[in-house]
């Protein structure tokens, strides 16, 4: 039961207060993703767990043992980096090995373990080769092969794939996945990209300034946003978010409605405005519009959809999928 | 029109290299290899006389092999000043870049004084005297290393900058203990730098004149520079064998600097492109 108990965590450096009071359990074999703007405490928030950055206030537990100060190769948790942070010097096979050759293990064992790893990750072929020599997609691969090894309760990741291109993220995406149900290890995953967050995880946590926004399946944070950030962080392309009048109107703070949401017709509707910009994405269409009294109205609609710039439409939000806020600003 | 001046350009570097370093090594060669009368003149010419063996002979054997007990001190001197340079170079240039503490600015202010205030002599000499160490191998090295240090200590920091923290972190991940992380991980990527004041240091210490004669009178202590004593006097000076003794203290400092050259400006470099 490798569970995660973060007890509420307060950080400050000097007199800034990063992390305001988080408290937060990760089930166990839980994929969870920290999700949040840049800059707003993710980072800081995984090297806690992971002990390479001490807590100024609160309780970290894993599996059920405090470890709030203990030393991080005690924590039974293994990191990858965003830098991937492989050592230069070192083979792939020394680089994997590293952990077992530094607590004395005997070589036969580390070459068996670090066989085995490099079997499951394809890496058998490179074991000699520097990182140097390696491509992004390969050096993420030792990187990860360096945690396995390590056998830890909770695998813990920093923005892993934010080096990678397009292409092999995606690919990475799915291969993290099956990493995850192959070892039915608990995954802290950080990352300030939504369609990461909300492809990879079984429990997203959106994070900002400091302070946890919500906690959730992704499907709920997409259906059921508690807030405007939240709102506007998850999906793609971004909620349209109106305060002050245009909200007003509708009887809340906050009027939120998705741009998947809407239905546009050239006859009639709730709003009425102009094509702005059209972006075809093949089997969508992402129309910008401008609407009377709301401003700019984002849509999205099958992608052979007629449509010209400068055409006069009429919007209207399906029902039972607005989003009304009484709290809370546009972030 | 391009490789034209690049040609010409090349050919002048060519010509000012042969003037300022081959030719004062040719004049010292061919000077070693004449005969006393010949010497004397201090003249550009070929030897009327080759006697290279015999004037070799005559140096090496000179007030009873002096030189070659000379060049055991020096060895001696050199290799250990240099092998604790490196070592604690590399440490104290790691933990002022990678621990900050109250205690840096004051660490980084003495280094700063280390390089910029010429040493005192006869206050050193005291200090020597005090610790026993005056007239003493151990003595000359301490003397070299602190001499040494704040050159060394700077060019580590700045190397060990452009190391990622990253990686010190994976390797506490890893389970490595902060003498692990040092000599497991920094260390082995220092490699540049390192060879860098392995080279410049050496070569220093190695040549250093001034500071055996100051710290390390004694016949027994004798380092190579101070052999060239050996055949200057008020009577006159025997420039065929002065000569073959700077061609024999060349010799290793310059298999030291043709063996290492091309890593020198790597790590002379290093630190500042990556900042
Ligand atoms: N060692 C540090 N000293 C001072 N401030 C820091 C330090 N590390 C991070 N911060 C600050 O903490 C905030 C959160 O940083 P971080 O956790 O890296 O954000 P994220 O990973 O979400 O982008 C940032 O404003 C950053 O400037
Ligand atoms: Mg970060």
């Amino acid at each position: 039961m490798a569970r995660v108990v973060l007890e509420n965590i307060c950080k400050s450096f000097g007199s800034v207060d990063i992390m305001k009071g988080i408290s937060l359990t990760v089930e166990d074999g839980e994929f969870c993703v920290f999700v949040g703007p840049s800059g707003c405490g993710k980072s800081t928030l995984l090297r806690m767990i992971s002990g390479l950055e001490t807590v100024s206030s609160g309780r970290i537990l894993i599996d059920g043992e405090d470890v709030t100060y203990a030393e991080p190769s005690r924590r039974g948790i293994a990191m990858v980096f965003q830098s991937y942070a492989l050592y230069p010097h070192l083979t792939v096979r020394e680089n994997i090995g590293f952990g077992l050759s530094l607590a004395r293990r005997p070589k036969a064992e580390i070459e068996e373990r670090v066989g085995k790893i490099a079997e499951t990750l394809q890496l058998s072929h490179l074991l000699d080769r520097k990182p140097k020599a390696l491509s992004g997609g390969q050096r993420q691969r030792v990187a990860i092969g360096r945690a396995i090894i390590r056998d830890p309760k909770v695998f813990l990741f920093d923005e892993p794939l934010s080096n990678l291109d397009a292409a092999l993220r995606s690919q990475m995406r799915v291969e993290l996945t099956d990493l995850h149900a192959k070892l039915k290890a608990t995954m802290i995953y950080v990352t300030h990209d939504q369609v990461e967050a909300m492809t990879m995880a079984d429990k997203i946590v959106v994070l900002n300034g400091g302070r946890i926004e919500q906690v959730g399946a992704p499907m709920t944070l997409y259906n059921e946003p508690a807030s405007p950030f939240v709102a506007g962080f998850i999906g793609s392309p971004k909620m349209n978010l109106y305060d002050g009048d245009a909200a007003a109107r509708e009887g809340c703070m906050v009027y939120g409605i998705r741009p998947e949401h809407i239905s546009l017709s050239a006859t009639d509707g709730k709003w009425r405005g102009t094509v702005r910009h059209i972006e075809r994405l093949g089997a969508d269409l992402i129309a910008h519009l401008t609407v009377d009294g709301l401003g700019d109205l984002v849509a999205r609609c099958p992608g052979d959809t007629p449509m010209v710039i400068g055409e006069t439409l009429f919007a209207s939000p399906v029902a039972g999928k607005e989003h009304k806020f009484e709290r809370g600003a546009i972030g | 029109m391009n490789s034209r001046r690049q040609l010409f350009t090349g050919l002048a570097a060519l010509a000012a290299t042969i003037v300022i370093f081959v030719l004062p090594f040719l004049f010292i060669f061919l000077t070693a290899a004449k005969t006393k009368q010949d010497a004397s003149l201090l003249t550009f010419t070929l030897p009327q006389q080759w006697q290279l063996w015999q004037n070799f002979m005559d140096v090496v054997s000179a007030r009873d092999y002096m030189l070659l007990l000379a060049y055991f001190n020096s060895t001696v001197i050199t290799v250990a000043a240099v092998a604790l340079l490196v070592l604690f170079g590399a440490m104290v240039g790691y933990v002022l870049q990678r621990r900050p503490s109250r205690w840096n600015t004051l660490i980084f202010a003495c280094v700063m004084i280390g390089l910029m205030v010429p040493p005192a002599v006869v206050p050193t000499i005291w200090v020597l005297q005090w610790l026993d160490l005056f007239k003493t191998r151990t003595g000359m090295v301490l003397i070299q290393i602190a001499y040494g240090l704040a050159f060394a200590v700077l060019l580590f920091r700045s190397f060990i900058a452009t190391i990622p923290r990253d990686l010190d972190e994976a390797a506490i991940i890893d389970g490595a203990k902060p003498w692990q992380i040092f000599f497991r991980v920094i260390l082995p990527l220092l490699k540049p730098v390192t060879v860098t004041v392995i080279v410049v240091q050496s070569i220093a210490i190695f040549n250093d004149f001034t500071n055996p004669l100051y710290y390390l009178p004694g016949r027994e202590n004798v380092t190579v520079q101070l052999t060239l004593y050996n055949f200057q006097s008020q009577f006159g000076t025997e420039f065929n064998l002065l000569f073959m003794n700077i061609l024999l203290v060349t010799i290793p400092p310059l298999i030291v600097f043709i063996f290492f050259n091309r890593q020198i400006v790597a790590g002379m470099t290093a630190g500042a492109v990556k900042g």
